[in-house]
């Protein structure tokens, strides 16, 4: 889906710390049971934790493991890059251009309006 | 095709009597006086006036005093269902906290009902997904696991593997990999597999009509039909000309039933009363279809290449039995362990001469 791949674009422009494998610990809610054929539990719930840094992400986002797997992932490695590099972080940069973006357009479209407002104050006092 | 319908196996294999399809044994009547309790007690939306927090809350109260597996996950996959959403964590916080119509009420009670039968949600819901794909699901066609994510990537990795080695010799074309999969269920690995590898075409067959009509289904409703061939016939029974109308066959891939005959019973009572059991049982050892794709698989393939989902016991029992059957000229290359750390993907290759 389209939106899917925008968010994709500007994640991949982003440059954050590499997590590797060995320094995350993985777990999932599937109980001590056999797995494969012989259960169905659908719990496909990700917990996943950064061992240096001690960030936990939980993602039960999809109906899938390996999306949700993936998705933690990707959350993990901007929680850690956020940790690490406060506001250096590509991800705090983003987020407060973003927050900057939305207050600009808020005041923008006050303006706007107070303009319209005062527009029509004056169509009345020319009209009496 | 076995499910268990006769009440006298099910009571012999002690399975709760409320998992007779129909039959429920909460009567309705405990169900609203229940309902009229928790609603005094829960409304955070105002009297009357139930959310999708307090419906989730509710039903997990209910399927718990029902002694339903999974109450809380049960709940919140039918409510994020019927709003329109994969899972409740997925939901935003207006939705959450809006008060449901009494349509999407009725929905959820409708739904949950089932459930209170011991329905797996995937039934319930009549759809789940699998990697990036929605797929229609119905009893008693198996349930596709976890687990085999893992084996279609498997076979992804390999695949693409093989177009960057010839790549790197002289310019070929790209490859247009033919991939077999025997037992295709509700088609999630061939679907996904012709997903992820856009070259391909698929060779899916299944000896349940049932399989074979939902993988067709599905593989419409994807658009993926012009690129898969499903195959009503049972591997026990078939013969190689029967499977080379594509020409030589790439990889082989499969999900056969694998559980051990003597632990069918002990399945919970989900998959005892609404999946199909020839999806499972793999005999004595479980390795009864195991075989007869191993021993189809020489005068099949042009490469190489048969990926197995198995049962964790399984890895050194093939290895076994492949090097007591010679003429085969197959080995076993890779043990691949699943999401949970067991053994349960195997990688089978010709023997280079």
């Amino acid at each position: 889906s389209v939106p899917l791949l925008q968010a994709e674009r500007k994640r991949n422009s982003l440059k954050l710390l590499e997590l590797s494998e060995a320094e995350l610990e993985e777990q999932f809610v599937r109980g001590d049971g056999p797995g494969g054929q012989a259960t169905n539990k659908t719990n496909n719930c990700v917990v996943l934790k950064h061992i240096p840094s001690g960030i936990v992400v939980k993602c039960h986002q999809t109906r899938s493991v390996e999306k949700n797997r993936k998705i933690a992932r990707e959350i993990l490695q901007e929680k850690v890059d956020l940790f690490y590099k406060g506001e250096d972080s590509d991800v705090f940069k983003e987020k407060k251009a973003a927050e900057k973006q939305k207050q600009e357009k808020k005041r923008r479209a006050k303006e706007n309006l107070e303009r319209k407002q005062l527009f029509k104050e004056m169509q009345q006092l020319d009209k009496e | 095709m076995r499910c268990l319908t006769h009440p006298l196996l099910r009571k012999l294999l002690s399975l709760p009597p409320q998992c007779v399809p129909g039959q429920g044994t909460l009567s309705k009547g405990a169900v609203l006086s229940l309902k009229q309790l928790f609603l005094r007690q829960n409304c955070s939306a105002g009297p009357g006036l139930m959310t999708a927090t307090d419906m989730v809350n509710y039903w997990q109260k209910v399927f718990e005093t029902n002694g339903i597996p999974e109450a809380r996950e049960s709940s919140q996959y039918i409510v994020s269902f019927v709003l329109g959403a994969k899972t409740f964590q997925s939901l935003d916080s207006k939705t959450l906290h809006t008060p449901l119509t009494a349509l999407q009420q009725e929905q959820i009670q409708r739904l949950s009902h089932r459930r209170l039968q011991r329905m797996p949600v995937q039934y319930v819901l009549g759809e789940w997904d699998f990697w990036d794909l929605t797929l229609k699901m119905r009893p008693p066609v198996f349930i596709p696991r976890p687990e085999t994510e893992d084996l279609v990537s498997l076979v992804v990795e390999e695949e693409l593997q093989k177009c960057e080695n010839s790549a790197l010799c002289f310019p070929v074309p790209v490859p247009h990999p033919v991939i077999l999969e025997i037992g295709c269920g509700s088609g999630a690995i061939a679907l996904s597999l012709l997903c992820k590898l856009p070259q391909s075409r698929v060779i899916a067959m299944d000896k349940e009509e049932a399989a074979v009509d939902l993988t067709r289904e599905n593989a419409h409703r994807l658009q993926l039909q012009e690129r898969i061939h499903i195959i009503h016939q049972d591997v026990s029974h078939c013969s190689a000309k029967q499977l080379l109308l594509w020409g030589p066959i790439d990889v082989i891939v499969s999900n056969p039933p694998y559980i051990f005959h003597e632990d069918m019973a002990s399945l919970d009572a989900e998959i005892l009363c609404y999946e199909d059991l020839d999806a499972l049982d793999g005999g004595d050892d479980g390795m009864r279809v195991i075989k007869t794709i191993l021993a189809l698989a020489p005068s099949l393939l042009k490469v190489s290449g048969v990926f197995l989902e198995v049962d964790p016991r399984h890895p050194d029992m093939v290895e076994h039995w492949l090097q007591a059957h010679p003429d085969l000229l197959l080995t076993l290359r890779a043990i691949h362990k699943d999401f949970c750390g067991k053994p349960r993907f195997l990688h089978i290759q010709k023997q280079s001469s």
